[in-house]
Parts: structure tokens; C-alpha cells; sequence
């Protein structure tokens, strides 16, 4: 299956091809549509509207649609993050553990601002909701996988595990 | 056909047709529901959640646009708890609303202000600040858009994507910081742009052309047919004679479509809604007689000297689809004999598409050929007029420079002996006959246009006439008076 | 007391399949396949398992309304809603992690049951670890032979809470933002790509393998009345040992609070809410509370998703309805008015209230815009952001009394 490109695609070949294999993944191409911006996130670490047209070029879908996903959900940035994308839970168990004081850490430990890449591209952070980690709160999360409570030692440790 | 079912509204027994939403079986009963996304055309999304309603049996409050009629089906729609209901949802909807309607053109005509003051008129408990947005969008040639005033209906949306299928609007984002706005990189500028404006139900999205005009309680509404093509959208005709200072002196302020489920549905195009500019420009408001010189004639006076070339022969007719039914009738009685020439020309000839745009930019051929008219070729007219066999030359509307350039109009218009100028506008060669009569516009006379299915549709008299102006038909029937010879009868 | 999906979790290497073959891992599904698909319904009704993802619905008759194969010819769906995201539930998380064949043998039960051919398993985007776990366990089931009848597929979502709910689950994995819908029709009928489509969660589909194993009545037995079996609390807040614990359904939540630990040392009760920050909170009289679906709605709240949070004396209410609402405020999804705007409404008024700029009218107007809201939305969401500032203030006036009287004195 091919896809005729109106205009040059932001993607590389390889992109593209994950892009097409994410259409092609379940038995109707609209349900690959998230997957494939999953993976626009992980590559362009934020959305742009000439990404998200591409891709809705190759699923064959009106660009205000696929814009529309790509900015409703929380996964999916308008502002670039770290290549180690830092989340932190401020839901109710994660706060009564202490979130707010380990967004100072955070802030501090990396230094930036929340939502702010730091200057090399590696890091940024952001308070999320609810991450699933409610018995070990503050969870701390990187790049989508859980890595345990936010504590003084682990935040600090972040920045070496380079 | 659906079946028929009885069902109770308000303790009234009503019969509508089974599944029929409530909401409109509700306004077949004279029962209007407030409601805000809910649009016949574009669907039942049950966002605004204005139009709530009690129905028996049910836990808790309905919403009348996804609810069906069935039998039995027992319907509250003006309990305390509904309107305690529809209150509650109208104030949230006015939150973060600015409530700029004195600055605001949807002012008179506002979904926010209509229903706060027939089930609102609470006092404000809102001590937050209103949430900020972007403001005068220009969101297409035709469109201004303004996100604080939006209530996210998703109407407009609806229809760039469900109707004219161009996306130029989404409502992106999420939750409270949730906007409408532009699809990136687009912009609102189709053939249909002008109609998220009737859909919008408040002043988020407003029309370019109307904006600070005339408010719009000034405003006379007159029902008509958008002369633009042969399609014969039905339109409302919204004349500013109250305050004749507004809207820059322009006595039609606006066209809006009316809804006709067998012609337009609900729209009309750009081409036809935009259209109104040129009117009043140029308007023969004098009957004249042109030569030798310009002189001021009265209608008995012209009509007995015209009518009396009409009675030699040779007689040219040239005119468009602009004529409604009861002027081409007359046209056939008066120039019985005469050879026709009305097709669409170029000039006449735009854009068509699915929708409603027909190619023919003109409304009524259609009654001519119902009438047994046919027209002839404006080539033949040419060698005609080359070959002197034109003796007299009469031209209703039709601008001949628009169809054979100006320096050839203007050496076939001096072949023939005698020729006549009709219309409501000046039109580029209207100086060079020897008699110009003003017509009426179509919003200041009534009549029907036929479409090009072959549907008959009246059109009303909004304005009056400018000057000395008479409809086409009366002037024909002036004519054929004199031409018949009872000149007495003319002048009585 | 009695454990079903936790029994073996001493197991180190459960999550794998020989581990979960000896434990009398797919037994239940092979008994499955002997049985006709309305036999398999037949026994789960006898169940009387209920939708642990919050709903409670009887799982079995939600499976009754899939119209049957002659009836409505084409492909139908089973769905694992794995996106549980309700601040205080991370029971599905350890089960994806430490149970994944448990899960996926019930999946391919109920695939069995309804006629699906295909099924997916819809995994929240930051459970990456568990998508991992999953997908391997997938892998080895595929291998041993047990997908035969059902190809499972698996996705991931993009971090909206709303995505949990039903409908908005379909909507994001039709690509489409995540806006609840409206049924009629329900998923059952037309779900997924409009076709019928079962959606259950993580913890009910696992409870399927002991249902066929042990027979529904068995199950039923260890429950109380309509609630069969066990429920897995998630326990997190201000207690000693938070952590995941399985009881019959019924237990007391006192029992449930000893599990955990008690309060933590040398703080008093304040209140526990019971199914996730959603859920109006339960008092320290309702300790002797027996915790299932239909009982715990007589003291005004929910069993929900089992998202159990202790809250001690140190915890303000404003505070907390604050935390609350502006998790509800971020995840409303837009799509209806009353929740779009309330949520921000009272997130605001709450804010204001912490910075000490409360007023004593702000308290009656909380309530009457949770009120409006409740009951008049689209969805569940939309019901619990009008719930919960009411319910606090209705437990906790004091608490609002003092903010608003520290706030005037400073």
C-alpha cells in the first residue's frame, strides 16, 4: 500500500514506513491513528501541523480530525520535551505523599521550569494525573515507564542516568 | 411513511410520526425547545444540553434531541425542574462568556440573549475571571471569529465537514482550554463560507460584510428567492429603511437563506448571499428619452412612442432569466412576433457544484421555456442587426458590451433604427438607445421565478421602487396598451 | 480469606506461562471451549460477576445483549479497558504486571462467548512496563496455541483519562479524540467501528478463568448477594501499608483498613473514599460498611474501581476537593457544556478559597453548580465533577467554615 505525498514528507523513509505498518496493524487503518501520533511524539518529541498533515495524508483523513486528536490528548505536545520526558503525579494519593515538594526537586534538579526542555534536549518535566503508582506516590515516570516513588535520591538520580 | 404514534407533551396528547426526535415533533406542536448544537442539517450531538426535558420513567433528565417519539411516551418540557435545568445549563454556558452584546452583531438575534431573557434573568454568582481568547479571527473573506464568545456547539464544525466536506474549522484542544479555531494553515473561504454565520447561535462567528452596519432589531425581513442562479434558493431579504443612515446608506443590508427542503435546505452560497452590493448602484430612477437629446418623458409619453415602433415588425427582444413568470408572460404578449434572444451568455455562465451552485447565474429560464419561449443565438442576433433586418432592438437588463465587447455592441446597436433600454441598473452601453426605461429590482416587485427543476416560487416585494421604476410586466402591459392603440386607456 | 486473582502472586515468575500453567493456568478456558458460547454466559450469570471498572453491570447479562451471530452476521469485539487512570486504583496495573496470562485467558473466554475473532487489549500509554509484560505474555500464549479461536491485538492510549469510559475507549481506538458517547446504542450493539463490542476491564476478565474452573455457583458463593466473588482494593493515602488487597466482595472496610494497616501511626481516621478520587468519601461511622457494589450505594457512594484512598486528619477538605476538581477539570473532555465549564468553574472557586480569598456564598454556590451539573452531562465524568466538592462540603462544612473564616482574618 502507498501513499502519494502532496507535498515533502517531514518523515523519513523509515518513518514512513512505521507511519504505513501503523495503518496496516488492525483491521480498520483509523485504528492505528494514535499509535501512529505516538510515534510522531517519540520521533519529534511535539506535534507540529506539518506532521500531523503528513499523517493524515497517509490515513486518508481530514487534517481537522487528526489535529484535533493530536491536540486533545495529554500524550501528545505542543512544546517540545526532553528526550527523557519526566512525569510527575500530583492525583490525590501522589499529593498527599508529597507532589509538590518533589516538583520543586524536579525543577530544581533539572532546571527548568515545567514543560521547558532543558538546553541539550534531555530532560524536561511535568506534573501528570494519576500515573497507576498510587501505593508508591509520588510516582515518577519517564518515558512512559513507571521507574517508582519521587523521592530526594531518585530525582537526583535521574540526572546521571544519562 | 413512518408510523404514526401518540405520545403526551405537556399533558397534551400529540400524534407525530414514530422516532421523530421530540424536539421536533415538539415544534410541529408549537412547542419550541431551547437548544444550541441540535441542528436539522448537522445532526443531534446533545452537547449544549439546553434542551433537557422530563420524560416519565426516565432516572434522570432527557435531552429532547436524542430522545425518540414513541407510543406512550410522556414528555415535561416547562416543569420547574426543566426550566431549573435549562437555566442551569445557560448559566454555565455564559461563564466565560464575555457579554459584550452591545459591542457584539449578533445583538437581537443571540441564542445566549434570547434564552436569558425567556428562561435566564438570574443574577450573575460568577466572581472568576472570564477566561481570555482570541479575538476578530479573520477567519475567511466572509467570516470574523471570535473564540471568547464561542459556546462550542460544534455547529460550524459540523458543517465544514459534513456539508461542503472542507475542514477549515475544528474545535481542538480539550476540556476548559478547548477552542474553535482554524484548521492549520486553512482558511474558511468556500462557496458555502457565509452559512456558519446563520448556524452560529451567538456572536462567535459574524459576518464581514455586516459587521458594525445596522443592528439588527432596524431590520425589515422580506421573504424572497436569490436571483444568483436556477437554483432559486429561498432567501429573506433584510431591508434597512428604518434607519436609512446605517449600513452605509445600503437599503438591502443582507441576504439570509430560508429554510425550503425541496430547493436549499437550509443554505444558500457566497456568490448568492454577497451578491447585494450592486443594487442600488447606477439605478434609472427616469424615464428618458436619449435622442436626439436627453430628455425626462412621461411613462403615457414613451409608451405611446415606443409602442407604436413595436406595431411596424422587425423586432429584436433580448433579455435574461432575471424576468419572473408574470414578466415573461407579458413579454410574450406584447412582443408576440418578435424573435427572443435571452439564453445565458458567458457573462451569465460561473460555477456549479453538487450543492446547490447551478451554472446558469441567472433565475428564471425556466419560466420562459415553460411559457414555449426559446431564444435564439446572440450570432444570429448579430448577422441580423450586420444585415439591418433588426429594425427595432429591445434590451431588458442585458448589458451587450458584457456579450460582444464594447466597440462591436456598440456598432450592432447602431444597425437597428430603434432600440430600447430596460432595467434597473445602467448597464455599460445604456447611453447609446433611444429610449431607457427604469425597471424595478427584484426586491422591490413580486412575482415567481421557476427553478430549474421546474419549481414555481414567489418572491415578495421588500423595498420601493426607486423613482419612476415599474416591474418589467407593467411596463410590458403599459406597452402593449399603446401598441394595441388605446392610448386613452394607458393614460387612465 | 478467600483470594482468586491473587492467590499465587507469591509466585516470583507467575507472569509467565509455565508458572501459570502449573497453577492450573488456561484450565478455564479449555473448559470454555467445550461448552457452547451461550453456556459460557450461562455460567458467568450464575457468577454474578459485576464490571469491576466501576460500573458494576452484571458481566454475564452485558454479554446477553451482543445479538447472536444468525442475528446480526459479522465480526463482534471483546475489548480490555486497561486504562485505568482514576486517581487512587492501580490494582489493574499489578495484575497486568504480576498476572498477565490470568487476564488473557479470560479474554479468550469471553472472545469464545460472544463469537469474537478478534480482541485488544487497550493498555493506558503510561503502563509501558505492563504493555511490555503483556505483550510477551501474548507472544507465549500464541505459541502454546490458545489464540486459535480469537487474534488478540494490543494498543495504547495517549494519556486521557476519558479514555476509560466506554465509549471514549472505542472513540480513541477508532483514532478519533476521546469524546464520550451517547448510548442508545449501547457498545454491546454497536461498538467498536460500529460493531458489537464487549468492553470489559483488566480485573473483571481476570476473575473468568476461576468462573469456568470452579463453576459460577462457587464463585457466586464467596461474594455476597449480586456480587460475586472477590474485589481488589488498590489502598493508598494515609495508611501504613498501601498496597493491593484482594476480599470477598462484602467485606467490611474495616477489614479492609486492618489489611492495609490502619491510618498511619499517631493520626486519626478523617474519611475513606472508596472507589477513586471520584467517589463521595465514606465516615468513620460507615466502618462496618460491607463493601460491594449494592450496599455501598446506600451510604451515597460508590464501589467504583475499588481505588481506595485514607485520608487522616492532617488532609483539609477544601484541599482535597480542590485536587479532585482540578484532576476532573484536566481530564473533562470538552465535549458538553456543564462539565467543560463547571469543572474550571469550581476548580476556580476552590483555588480562590486556598489563597484565603473564600467568601460564605461560595459554599451554597458550589453546591448549586454541582447540583446543575450532576445528572444533566453526557457522561460519568461529567456526574462526579458536580459530586465531588458537594459531597465534601455536605461531610466537611467545618472545613469550609475555617478557609473561609482564616481568609477573612488575615
Amino acid at each position: 500500500m502507498s501513499v502519494t505525498t502532496a507535498t515533502k514528507s517531514p518523515f523519513t523513509a523509515e518513518q514512513e514506513a512505521v507511519l504505513l505498518r501503523w495503518k496496516n496493524e488492525y483491521p480498520y487503518p483509523n485504528m492505528g491513528l494514535v499509535e501512529a501520533l505516538r510515534s510522531v511524539q517519540d520521533w519529534n518529541r511535539r506535534m507540529t501541523p506539518e506532521c500531523v498533515a503528513r499523517v493524515a495524508e497517509i490515513f486518508e483523513l481530514p487534517f481537522n480530525r487528526v489535529w484535533g486528536v493530536a491536540t486533545f490528548f495529554p500524550t501528545f505536545t505542543q512544546w517540545k520535551t526532553g528526550r527523557k520526558r519526566v512525569g510527575l503525579c500530583h492525583g490525590l494519593s501522589c499529593w498527599l505523599a508529597g507532589s509538590d515538594k518533589m516538583e520543586k526537586r524536579l525543577e530544581e534538579t533539572l532546571g527548568v521550569p515545567e514543560k521547558t526542555c532543558t538546553a541539550d534536549g534531555e530532560y524536561s518535566w511535568e506534573s501528570m494525573e494519576c500515573l497507576g503508582a498510587c501505593e508508591q506516590g509520588p510516582a515518577l515516570l519517564v518515558n512512559d515507564r513507571l521507574v517508582g516513588a519521587a523521592t530526594e535520591e531518585t530525582v537526583a538520580k535521574l540526572k546521571e542516568s544519562k | 411513511m413512518a408510523k404514526k404514534v401518540k405520545f403526551k407533551l405537556d399533558g397534551r396528547e400529540i400524534e407525530a410520526d414514530e422516532g421523530r426526535l421530540v424536539i421536533d415533533a415538539a415544534k410541529d406542536a408549537g412547542v419550541n425547545i431551547p437548544h444550541y448544537c441540535y441542528h436539522p442539517a448537522l445532526g443531534n450531538p446533545g452537547n449544549c444540553r439546553m434542551c433537557i426535558v422530563e420524560v416519565a420513567g426516565a432516572p434522570k433528565p432527557q435531552v429532547s434531541c436524542r430522545t425518540s417519539v414513541r407510543e406512550g411516551l410522556d414528555v415535561k418540557t416547562a416543569s420547574d425542574a426543566v426550566k431549573r435545568a435549562q437555566a442551569s445549563a445557560l448559566e454555565l454556558h455564559l461563564v466565560n462568556h464575555p457579554l459584550d452584546c452591545p459591542v457584539c452583531d449578533q445583538s437581537g438575534e443571540c441564542g445566549l440573549q434570547n434564552y436569558y431573557m425567556e428562561i435566564g434573568q438570574y443574577q450573575s454568582s460568577v466572581r472568576e475571571d472570564k477566561q481570555h481568547k482570541d479575538k476578530r479571527i479573520e477567519a475567511g473573506p466572509h467570516v470574523m471569529l471570535d473564540q471568547e464568545r464561542c459556546i462550542l456547539c460544534t455547529r460550524c464544525t459540523r458543517f465544514v465537514d459534513n456539508v461542503t466536506q472542507t475542514h477549515e474549522l475544528g474545535v481542538f484542544r480539550r476540556g476548559h482550554t478547548e477552542r474553535l479555531e482554524l484548521t492549520p494553515g486553512l482558511i474558511l473561504d468556500n462557496a458555502y463560507s457565509g452559512n456558519v454565520v446563520d448556524i452560529c447561535p451567538v456572536g462567535a462567528l459574524t459576518d464581514r460584510d455586516f459587521r458594525y452596519k445596522v443592528r439588527v432589531w432596524y431590520l425589515d425581513q422580506t421573504d424572497s428567492i436569490c436571483p444568483g442562479c436556477s437554483r432559486g434558493c429561498n432567501i429573506s431579504v433584510h431591508t434597512n429603511t428604518q434607519r436609512p443612515w446605517h449600513n452605509d446608506g445600503k437599503r438591502v443590508a443582507r441576504l439570509k437563506p430560508r429554510h425550503n427542503h425541496e430547493v436549499n435546505g437550509y443554505w444558500m452560497c457566497d456568490e448568492g448571499r454577497y451578491n447585494t452590493g450592486s443594487l442600488d448602484l447606477g439605478r434609472l430612477g427616469r424615464v428618458l428619452r436619449l435622442s436626439p437629446q436627453k430628455q425626462d418623458v412621461s411613462w403615457e409619453a414613451a409608451a405611446s412612442e415606443i409602442g407604436a415602433k413595436l406595431r411596424d415588425g422587425g423586432v429584436a427582444f433580448v433579455a435574461s432569466g432575471m424576468l419572473s413568470n408574470e414578466d415573461w408572460a407579458a413579454a410574450k404578449e406584447l412582443f408576440a412576433g418578435a424573435k427572443f434572444y435571452f439564453s445565458a451568455q458567458p457573462d451569465q455562465i460561473g460555477e456549479e457544484d453538487a450543492l446547490l451552485r447551478r451554472r446558469e447565474k441567472v433565475p428564471n429560464l425556466k419560466g420562459a421555456e415553460a411559457l414555449g419561449l426559446s431564444s435564439g443565438t446572440f450570432d444570429e442576433l448579430a448577422k441580423d442587426l450586420e444585415a439591418g433586418k433588426v429594425r427595432a432592438l429591445y434590451v431588458v437588463e442585458r448589458d451587450l458590451a458584457k456579450i460582444w465587447g464594447v466597440e462591436r455592441a456598440k456598432s450592432l446597436l447602431s444597425k437597428a433604427a430603434f432600440r430600447v433600454f430596460q432595467g434597473p441598473n445602467k448597464v455599460e452601453l445604456s447611453e447609446s438607445y433611444d429610449f431607457r426605461l427604469p425597471a424595478t429590482a427584484y426586491v422591490e416587485e413580486e412575482g415567481h421565478f421557476t427553478n430549474f427543476e421546474g419549481i414555481v416560487q414567489a418572491y415578495c416585494k421588500a423595498l420601493e421602487p426607486i423613482g419612476e421604476a415599474r416591474p418589467d410586466w407593467d411596463i410590458f402591459r403599459l406597452l402593449a396598451t399603446a401598441k394595441s392603440g388605446a392610448a386613452a386607456e394607458v393614460a387612465a | 480469606m478467600t483470594k482468586i486473582l491473587t492467590k499465587h502472586f507469591d509466585e516470583p515468575k507467575l507472569h509467565e506461562l509455565e508458572t501459570y500453567k502449573r497453577l492450573d493456568g488456561y484450565k478455564g478456558l479449555e473448559k470454555a471451549l467445550t461448552l457452547a458460547p451461550a453456556e459460557v454466559t450461562a455460567e458467568v450469570l450464575k457468577s454474578n460477576l459485576r464490571g469491576l471498572g466501576g460500573a458494576g453491570f452484571p458481566t454475564g447479562a452485558k454479554w446477553g445483549t451482543v445479538p447472536p451471530v444468525d442475528k446480526v452476521p459479522g465480526p463482534r469485539y471483546v475489548v480490555v479497558n486497561a486504562d485505568e487512570s482514576e486517581p487512587g486504583c492501580f490494582k489493574d496495573r499489578v495484575l497486568l504486571t504480576r498476572a498477565p496470562h490470568q487476564l488473557i485467558e479470560g479474554l479468550l473466554i469471553a472472545a469464545h462467548a460472544i463469537g469474537a475473532k478478534e480482541a485488544f487489549i487497550f493498555v493506558r500509554g503510561e503502563y509501558q512496563n505492563q504493555y511490555d509484560i503483556i505483550e510477551k505474555a501474548v507472544k507465549e500464549a500464541e505459541a502454546a496455541g490458545y489464540t486459535k479461536h480469537a487474534k488478540l491485538m494490543l494498543m495504547r492510549g495517549a494519556g486521557a483519562y476519558i479514555s476509560g469510559l466506554d465509549t471514549a475507549l472505542l472513540e480513541t481506538m477508532e483514532g478519533k479524540k476521546a469524546w464520550p458517547r451517547q448510548p442508545p446504542p449501547f457498545p454491546t450493539v454497536a461498538g467498536l467501528m460500529a460493531k458489537p463490542t464487549v468492553v470489559n476491564n483488566v480485573e473483571t476478565l481476570s476473575m473468568l478463568p476461576f468462573i469456568l474452573r470452579e463453576g459460577g455457583e462457587a464463585f457466586a458463593k464467596i461474594g455476597s448477594a449480586k456480587n460475586g466473588g472477590t474485589v481488589v482494593f488498590s489502598v493508598s493515602g494515609h495508611v501504613e501499608k498501601p498496597g493491593i488487597y484482594e476480599v470477598p466482595m462484602g467485606s467490611k472496610l474495616r477489614d479492609v483498613l486492618t489489611l492495609a494497616g490502619g491510618v498511619r501511626k499517631g493520626h486519626t481516621l478523617k474519611c475513606v473514599i472508596p472507589g477513586g478520587t471520584s467517589m463521595p468519601p465514606l465516615m468513620e461511622k460507615d466502618l462496618d460498611l460491607a463493601l460491594d457494589f449494592d450496599q455501598i450505594r446506600a451510604a451515597g457512594t460508590f464501589l467504583g474501581a475499588g481505588g481506595m484512598i485514607v485520608l487522616d486528619e492532617t488532609a483539609d477538605a477544601v484541599a482535597v476537593a480542590h485536587n479532585i476538581e482540578r484532576f476532573l477539570t484536566h481530564e473533562s473532555c470538552g465535549q458538553c457544556t456543564p462539565c467543560r465549564e463547571g469543572s474550571y468553574w469550581n476548580e476556580e472557586i476552590l483555588e480562590r478559597m486556598l489563597h484565603g480569598k473564600g467568601t460564605p456564598e461560595d459554599v451554597p454556590n458550589m453546591t448549586r453548580i454541582g447540583e446543575n451539573i450532576t445528572g444533566k452531562v453526557i457522561c460519568a465524568l461529567g456526574d462526579t465533577v458536580g459530586m465531588v466538592t458537594r459531597a465534601y462540603i455536605q461531610r466537611f462544612p467545618e472545613d469550609f467554615k475555617k478557609r473561609i473564616s482564616d481568609g477573612q482574618k488575615s
